[in-house]
């Protein structure tokens, strides 16, 4: 290699693995930040460890590039000598159009169409949940077919025809030949497709995103739906170790291909013309067909097992639940041994996220899920109630209800308290960097429309937040049906515009902590956990503007619940004393449950600031609640505002 | 011996269509029904009644853009975001192959095992998580990031990459840069090192060569990278998110937020007239390059 091209080359590589670097260092991160490093630990792979639901999902995840790519390459081999061996032309280039389209359409459309489909024929067959591990399964086959089918094709091509000819001659059946002579010859490309196919698969999200269903959570999704709450160096730590795990298993293959390479060149010198039926390489793929397929059918048998055993499907939002990090308490785990031990039958949990009340909307509303326990936020759940999504909760089998305190009951999204327990509350306030802010500007939302901190203010990436704060400055009422209210709170987003440093969901935490931006508004407990992180320079605080928003996160049934009598018995563990306590103290945002915010252990715990900050006076809570939250607007104002908010992000 | 010929032939052939037919089944199925999905929900309103107001609002939703001077104009909404997430695709593929031609050219020329060793490190980050890998690129792109520290150890001044297209692009290019190099890679290395023997012998230069051997001979493979880099780039809606700011809606924005708004219809609108669109492209594409590239983009 000339020195240019070395030069060249390191330059590439430092490309691509500089951001490999950078989440080696942040997984060894001390503090919780992605951007702020505050020193060396172990501590997040301990957590990793610990996270049973982060573990399952990589679980998930590799059982489905396994299968997905195992089975592509089956069926895709098995295509490519159809194709090959076609003799009309025509049918050989339709064949082969097809195949392009799933490499020629976007993953979205890809995504989306095969949702559609799904949907339909679970419809049509009559199933309550279309969507499951194995529409996920048929959609990772679908887009990986193509790439093993061109990568075997050319083989074929350049192979001998009369190799296979030759060997039926012999007396081979077609079967037969293919096995012990055409497949050692087209084996590298076999193998490369299979290795795209298992990479592919691995690092999909859009397609899996829109095909996922019932309790099968992979990783992406479940990155994904962090959106709301953040994303921690646990995920690096994760990729860190997956990082070197492939780094080990790849010099290994390469130390093996090494010897087989002698191997040949010894055999090369012996001049022995011996043709081996497979080679070593060929050997250790079948063997890890023959592991794939015993993996699948494993998988499968245990999905058949489950069906006898007691299952709930939980959909909550990402990072919305005690997980067991940090010794708290793993409060699923708790569930499902305390429910053992209770009612002697064996439970499992299925629990998987979202990143937002539309995202899970739009699962519910597909028709193609179950959920037997849903958290929505309460503009959502007069949209549940209204459409009639949502079942009137039996409260009899909820006897902790009696904690929940008076005044966050009978709120205006469920009047009669007949579909919701009150899971956790907020209100939405306005951080900003002390260091950098003058303390004569703050008070209201006027700070985030200060030309003094142009390029300094982060604003909400979610219409309605956005919104939110425009009216909440202009005194209009956020549920407005008036489309000129609507109008006027976009040209105050607009005259914003010019301001805003990004529009922004989780990554307000890296800003703010790093000092990238000044000024953010979002949900009172998040300030904690950035003022934890905050670098050096910076010095976060909070204050609650006159009019905003609140909002509750309440646990529903949806109507496409399956075991209701255990998702109210789920609910009900939910407010025991330990699972509550640990939940809130998890989140950090503010917990309805009495059990909780008179319990002193968790009064100190939190501390006096937290407190005053998460608990907002109570006198006139529910007067101001009814008063300041979303409420379910309109289809046609809901459309509105989406073009309006279009309208908004293409400036 | 003529009878157990036939015989054997007849063998082969129902061999032959027994492979081929469960990929037959799976393409209906999988590939082709779906996009009937898409175009009958994009030709039919939330009833199912046939309408074409989905795609007439693609092309004619309109919106107001206030420039930096203040100044309104009017705008089509949905045109003004496919042209922007076209430009981004297309800026993003043109740097992916200008950047990783070299790069396959090094390393098809390398000996066999650094080609191994080459290729691992080109897949090794496609291993990691796209969404982590897009946020790693936060942290070194932020004003205050690891890139501007570096800068300003050398005492350079700092700039300003995150939230602007430039961000957008350098997500898009390292996301789907091994898409480019592999298929590349793959027509180069097959290249015969006799024809460019050959060329010099003749009196090729070495920038001649190039031009008149090498690259008209790895058309396919340019047209295979093209496509895979294109393709994925034009649709994202993570990268913008992240890298843009929240300030770059690109069409696959579009789409996602139809679909979260639960405007399934518009969505399938949006994705459908995005599908033919990039078929024709592509289409066109093939029939520039002029060489009819069988099995294969």
């Amino acid at each position: 290699m000339r020195p240019i091209a070395k030069v060249y080359t390191a330059l590439i590589f430092l490309f691509l693995f500089a951001p490999i670097a950078i989440l080696l260092v942040f997984s060894f991160n001390s503090g919780n930040s992605l951007s702020v490093f505050s020193g060396f630990s172990l501590h997040w792979y301990q957590e990793l460890l610990h996270d049973t639901n982060t573990l399952g999902a990589l679980k998930n995840t590799l059982i489905l590039a396994l299968s997905a790519s195992i089975l592509s390459t089956i069926l895709g081999t098995a295509a490519a000598v159809g194709i090959n061996k076609l003799r009309s032309r025509t049918m050989r280039s339709a064949m082969n159009t097809v195949t392009n389209i799933p490499m020629v359409n976007p993953d979205i459309i890809t995504g989306i169409s095969l949702m559609l489909l799904f949907v339909f024929a679970g419809r049509l067959m009559g199933l309550g949940t279309s969507l499951n591990f194995w529409t996920m399964l048929i959609a990772h086959i679908t887009f990986c077919l193509p790439y093993v089918i061109l990568q075997v094709l050319p083989k074929l091509r350049q192979m001998d025809k009369s190799l296979p000819e030759a060997a039926m001659d012999l007396g081979c059946t077609p079967m037969r030949a293919f096995l012990k002579v055409e497949l050692p010859e087209i084996m590298p490309g076999v193998l490369t497709g299979l290795i795209m196919a298992f990479t592919l698969s691995l690092d999909d999200f859009v397609i899996s995103y829109f095909t996922a269903g019932n309790g099968f959570e992979t990783l992406p999704i479940r990155i994904y739906s962090m959106t709301k709450k953040t994303v921690t160096p646990k995920m690096y730590a994760l990729a860190t170790l997956i990082f070197f795990a492939i780094l080990a298993l790849l010099i290994i293959s390469n130390l093996m291909d090494e010897e087989t390479a002698q191997e040949r060149r010894l055999a090369k010198a012996k001049r022995k013309k011996e043709r081996k039926p497979l080679s070593p390489q060929a050997k250790r793929t079948l063997a890890l067909s023959v592991l794939g397929g015993a993996a699948v059918l494993a998988l499968a048998v245990s999905f058949a097992g489950r069906a006898q055993q007691l299952e709930l499907n939980v959909y909550n939002w990402g990072e919305y639940i005690s997980d067991g990090s940090e010794g708290s308490l793993d409060t699923i785990k708790a569930f499902e041994k305390w429910y053992e031990e209770e009612y002697g039958q064996k439970i499992r949990v299925n629990y998987s996220t979202y990143a937002s009340n539309e995202d899970m909307y739009a699962k519910l509303k597909s028709g193609s899920v179950s959920y037997d326990v849903i958290v929505p936020s309460d503009y959502m759940i007069a949209r549940l109630i209204a459409e009639d999504m949502l079942l009137p909760l039996d409260y009899d089998n909820i006897p902790n209800y009696k904690y929940i305190g008076e005044q966050f009951r009978g709120l205006y999204y469920d009047p009669n308290d007949e579909y919701t327990v009150p899971y956790t509350y907020g209100v939405v306030g306005i951080i900003y960097n002390a260091n950098q802010v003058d303390e004569a500007d703050i008070g209201d939302w006027d700070l985030m429309w200060n030309p003094k901190y142009a390029g300094r203010i982060l604003q909400f990436n979610n219409s309605r937040d956005a919104f939110g704060t425009a009216m909440y400055k202009l005194g209009i009422d956020v549920n407005t049906g008036d489309k000129a209210q609507w109008d006027q709170a976009l040209a105050e987003l607009q005259a914003q515009r010019p301001m805003i440093k990004a529009y922004v969901m989780d990554e307000i935490f890296n800003a703010m902590e790093s000092g990238e931006a000044d000024i953010g508004a979002y949900y009172a407990g998040d300030y904690f956990t950035m003022a934890d992180a905050q670098a050096d320079s910076v010095d976060l605080q909070f204050y609650y503007p006159p009019a905003t928003n609140y909002f509750f996160d309440s646990m529903c049934i949806p109507s496409c619940a399956q075991h209701k009598e255990l998702a109210e018995i789920f609910i009900d563990y939910m407010l025991s004393e330990e699972a509550a306590i640990a939940n809130a103290e998890y989140i950090y945002y503010a917990c309805p449950n009495a059990l909780v915010y008179e319990s002193e252990d968790y009064i100190d715990e939190m501390g006096e600031e937290a407190m005053e900050i998460l608990y907002p006076p109570m006198d006139d809570f529910k007067e101001r609640y009814n008063s300041y939250a979303y409420q379910n607007l309109s289809d046609d104002i809901l459309s509105y505002m989406n073009e309006l908010w279009e309208s908004l992000k293409i400036n | 011996m003529k009878d157990t010929v036939s015989r054997q032939r007849a063998r082969v052939a129902t061999a032959d269509r027994a492979a081929l037919a469960p990929y037959t089944v799976w393409a209906v199925l999988f590939i082709l029904v779906p996009l009937v999905f898409v175009a009958y929900y994009a030709f039919t309103d939330n009833a199912f009644h046939f309408t074409l107001d989905n795609v007439k609002r693609f092309f004619t939703a309109t919106s107001t853009v206030i420039g930096s001077d203040g100044s309104a104009q009017e705008v089509r909404t949905y045109l003004l975001i496919f042209w922007r997430s076209l430009k981004l695709a297309v800026i993003s593929t043109v740097i992916c192959l200008a950047f990783g031609y070299p790069i396959a050219y090094i390393m098809a020329r390398a000996a066999p095992r650094v080609q191994r060793t080459f290729m691992t490190i080109i897949m090794i980050p496609m291993w990691m998580n796209f969404l982590i890998r897009t946020y790693a690129w936060m942290t070194i792109l932020q004003d205050k990031g690891i890139f501007n520290n570096f800068l300003t150890t050398l005492h350079l001044p700092a700039v300003h990459i995150i939230g602007t297209e430039a961000a957008v692009v350098i997500g898009m290019v390292y996301d789907y840069f091994p898409y480019m190099i592999l298929p590349l890679y793959s027509i180069l290395a097959k290249l015969d090192p006799k024809l460019l023997e050959a060329a010099r012998d003749l009196g090729c230069s070495g920038w001649g060569v190039l031009k008149r051997v090498v690259w008209p001979l790895s058309l396919p493979g340019v047209i295979s990278g093209v496509t895979m880099v294109l393709i994925p780039s034009i649709s994202t809606f993570y990268i913008s998110q992240k890298l843009g700011d929240g300030k770059f809606f690109l069409i696959g924005d579009a789409i996602e937020g139809q679909y979260v708004a639960n405007n399934l219809h518009f969505a399938a609108a949006i994705a459908f007239v995005l599908m033919i669109v990039l078929l024709l492209c592509m289409g066109l594409m093939r029939k520039l390059a002029g060489r009819r590239v069988e099995g294969g983009l």
